[in-house]
């Protein structure tokens, strides 16, 4: 980074004794700038273990490169209390503090948030936990599972001949991990009126409810429990297919008026003679009164299936597109790695690494033109640790 | 501010907004700001009005503009002002209404900003320290930028949907419109970002957000390892590399009318013991190989089977209060009428109630987090598409109710 171009949040600090639940949030704040500083247990974050590896050896986990990119670090054995005097000094430096244990846990070893903001009370103090920290499931044992079922989304995903679904990613912790990124901010905005920090409590399943679109209001307003509908959006009553495969794999289209003429011209242009009525689909709403039978579905979707097979799923995309045709291809993550417009936009950054060599890692999440995204790779166990801790000791003797 | 708002409320007292942007992404993040106190003005038009606006549900035979339950969910707190920007005066407008705010936010393809003379370079010559955030599919730039697309289709285009199925079938995605949730996080946190560096500098800026870029932020390795090794990752149902048994399994039948699905994760040895003790398994207990979660792993089909059958002899209630009173992660798959009446979901009061002139009461989603020190009051109910024209038009904007008139009947106000 040149010194003219500072990152957004550059004068500010975070603490992050995060589980997988919340080290999303503080990897972006990481990129904007703040000086996040990973506070692992001796022997390192339990994560640092996790899969998937670069190489043969436990100590190569592209999992904790990932999420902890532009982190440093700092060792501390939370339960000793000469420890724990360490992180309350370290605190006095801090703007923020993330962390994910249980309601309680973090005030019983005298490291909560009112044991803090005594010391520090311009601390933004950050609990991200499944429930929320107070209410008759905040004690509740949870998993990244649990915040998909407990916030409604899986019975919107999947199969109807099946059990709702999860995607295979962690989206739970990853949501409110986001959503504990946008509340730090709004605390810190906080702050600049109050002049005082506060607790943050943010709930997985609070995250996760508010992924439903508009299924929860078809229920209020009209008693309809939308099902999860397969490969297609799950919309109240009805579901409109979304997923067709292809001669490569899969594509994402859906039956949208605006897409119809289109895809008929499109279909014509490449030798086709399509034999659905386009004008009719057009003016046929999928949320409006005007609605296609079950055949006439049927027999549209059929159609439209011969069409793709015959084709693979980036072509697709290309020539759908320059026809006006909103489809996309399901892509693949090594589609996302060999994406055009991704090379085009400069998204790939490479970073060395202290412990995996130079990576190639996905870079600005969004581009920002004064203070630009910066990609730094993951820190080693207490590769930081006389750095920091030096100017919380000082910290500490002067009190 | 009302008086019995807590001082700092209002978090972004005297912040505006001028939110060209539209359907989810952009109005979802502008709204928690309004939450905390941002004056948020969408520009609207009854000519292309928010593809929301005509969604439902909305009640039963009202059929304008203002009915939907939808747009309101994601347009609390703010205002409407109805600008023509087909007109060529509409842009005139749209320039006087920038000239007084702080942030320009939109959502439109690519160009179209441009076509009307509202490219950040333009829009920095009316207020220079502006933050302009364009939060488009694919991003301002490169080969696929004018690409369409919306949330439904982007989840496919950005690898969620990739990951979200069953191994011996097709990937079948989220079924709501997913990538929305994500992006929406990274505008907010982009903006306030930028907003936090003019505090401190006088500095304004652009913000090119792609909603694609944004949303493999939550592919956790997915991409890096791809990237790195080649490695492919793909959809394992509702398994879980590292634990098992992982799971959501059949119930008996509770008598509710829905069917019942309780999700069950085992994620260490001894929550394995326990639930072998509760489903009364003593030859899960006595296996030397299921004590591990490597030999969990190598038998979960099996695993899967033995608790499913014993979770269908039991309730979905019964389920969740025997598991979780010793630990074990267990929470029914709820439906959106179980995350309406959600006992944990109601002590936060999460779902926010508000009444509407043609919607009537309804309740819609608070933010995920609760602030200590600077909860905000209940937002303003959404708006009536151009409900705020003549405050926009006249006081923002500077317009003699004499221009404001002639703007009516020259077609700009509408």
């Amino acid at each position: 980074m040149s010194p003219t171009t500072p990152a957004a949040l550059s004068p500010y600090r975070a603490l992050d004794l995060t589980a997988e639940i919340g080290s999303l949030s503080t990897m972006v704040l990481a990129g904007l700038g703040v000086d996040v500083i990973r506070v692992e247990p001796p022997g390192g974050h339990p994560t640092r273990k996790r899969g998937p590896m670069l190489r043969e050896d436990e100590a190569s986990s592209l999992y904790w490169a990932q999420k902890n990119a532009g982190k440093r670090s700092v060792t501390l054995d939370l339960e000793d209390e000469a420890d724990r005097e360490r992180l309350r000094a370290l605190s006095e430096t801090a703007d923020f503090l993330f962390e994910s244990d249980a309601p309680g846990a973090m005030t019983a070893r005298g490291i909560g948030y009112r044991d803090l903001i005594e010391r520090a009370p311009r601390l933004i103090y950050v609990s991200i936990t499944p429930f929320g920290q107070t209410g008759p499931k905040s004690t509740w044992a949870a998993s990244d599972l649990i915040g998909h079922v407990s916030g409604g989304l899986s019975s919107l995903v999947g199969e109807p001949d099946r059990a709702p679904l999860r995607p295979s990613v962690e989206q739970a912790y990853n949501i409110t991990a986001l959503n504990a990124g946008s509340a730090a901010l709004i605390a810190l905005h906080a702050r600049h009126l109050t002049g005082r920090g506060q607790h943050v409590d943010v709930s997985m399943q609070a995250a996760m409810a508010n992924t439903l679109g508009n299924a929860r209001l078809y229920y209020e307003m009209d008693g309809i429990i939308t099902q999860r509908a397969g490969g297609a959006r799950a919309f109240a009553d009805r579901a409109t297919r979304i997923i067709y495969p292809c001669a490569d794999g899969y594509v994402a289209f859906v039956r949208i008026p605006a897409s119809m003429k289109a895809l008929h011209r499109w279909m014509a242009a490449e030798g086709g003679e399509p034999r659905f009525d386009a004008d009719k689909w057009a003016g046929m709403s999928i949320a409006g009164n005007v609605l296609p039978n079950d055949d006439e579905v049927t027999e549209l979707e059929s159609e439209i299936e011969s069409f793709f097979a015959a084709r693979g799923a980036q072509s697709l995309y290309e020539s759908g597109q320059h026809h006006g045709v909103m489809i996309c291809p399901v892509n693949t993550m090594q589609d996302i790695v060999d994406s055009p417009q991704l090379a085009e936009r400069g998204f790939f950054d490479e970073v060395d690494d202290p412990a995996l060599g130079r990576l190639r890692v996905p870079g600005a999440p969004l581009k920002m033109s004064a203070t630009p995204w910066q990609s730094r790779p993951a820190p080693t166990p207490g590769q930081d640790q006389d750095q920091v801790l030096a100017a919380a000791t000082d910290i500490t003797q002067g009190a | 501010m009302t008086s019995n708002d807590v001082p700092g409320a209002h978090v972004f007292d005297g912040v505006r907004i001028a939110d060209f942007a539209w359907v989810g992404v952009g109005p979802n993040a502008t709204m928690q700001m309004a939450f905390h106190g941002a004056e948020v003005i969408r520009v609207e038009s009854s000519n292309r009005p928010d593809t929301f606006r005509n969604g439902g549900p909305r009640p039963p035979g009202v059929n304008n503009l203002d009915a939907s339950a939808y747009f309101a969910k994601f347009n609390r707190g703010k205002r409407s002002a109805a600008i023509n920007l087909a007109h060529p005066r509409g842009a005139e407008v749209a320039r006087r209404l920038i000239a007084t705010a702080d942030i320009v936010t939109e959502s439109f393809a690519p160009g179209f900003m441009q076509r009307i003379g509202l490219s950040y370079e333009e829009v920095r010559k009316i207020k220079s320290d502006v933050i302009m955030c364009s939060m488009s599919m694919e991003g301002q730039t490169g080969p696929h930028a004018k690409f369409r697309g919306f949330g439904l289709t982007l989840q496919a285009t950005a690898g969620v949907t990739g990951v979200t199925g069953w191994p011996d079938r097709s990937p079948v995605g989220t079924g709501v419109a997913y990538t929305d949730w994500v992006a929406t996080h990274l505008g907010i946190i982009g903006i306030l970002s930028a907003l936090d560096h003019r505090r401190r500098t006088g500095e304004g800026q652009y913000i090119d957000l792609s909603q694609f870029e944004a949303s493999t932020l939550v592919l956790d390795a997915g991409v890096i390892d791809a990237a790195n090794t080649g490695r492919v990752a793909r959809p394992l149902g509702n398994r879980d590399l590292r634990h098992a048994p992982h799971g959501v399994y059949p119930c008996a039948d509770d008598h509710t009318g829905s069917d019942r699905w309780v999700a069950i994760a085992i994620t260490s040895d001894d929550q394995w013991r326990r639930l072998a003790l509760i489903v009364d398994r003593q030859d899960w207990l006595e296996s030397d190989e299921l004590c591990h979660a490597a030999g969990r792993l190598a038998a979960q089909e099996a695993l899967d089977e033995g608790v499913a059958r014993w979770t269908s002899t039991q309730t979905v209630g019964e389920v969740e209060q025997m598991l979780q009173a010793v630990g074990i992660p267990t929470h029914r798959a709820s439906n959106v009428r179980d995350a309406h009446n959600d006992p944990q979901l109601a002590h936060r009061n999460h779902w926010w109630r508000s009444d509407h002139p043609v919607i009537g009461e309804m309740s819609y989603e608070s933010p995920a987090w609760r602030l200590s020190d600077t909860p905000p009051p209940m937002p303003r109910r959404s708006p009536l598409l151009g409900e705020d024209s003549e405050y926009v038009y006249r006081e923002l904007c500077g317009y003699s109710e004499q221009e404001f008139q002639q703007l009516i009947v020259d077609g700009v106000v509408e």
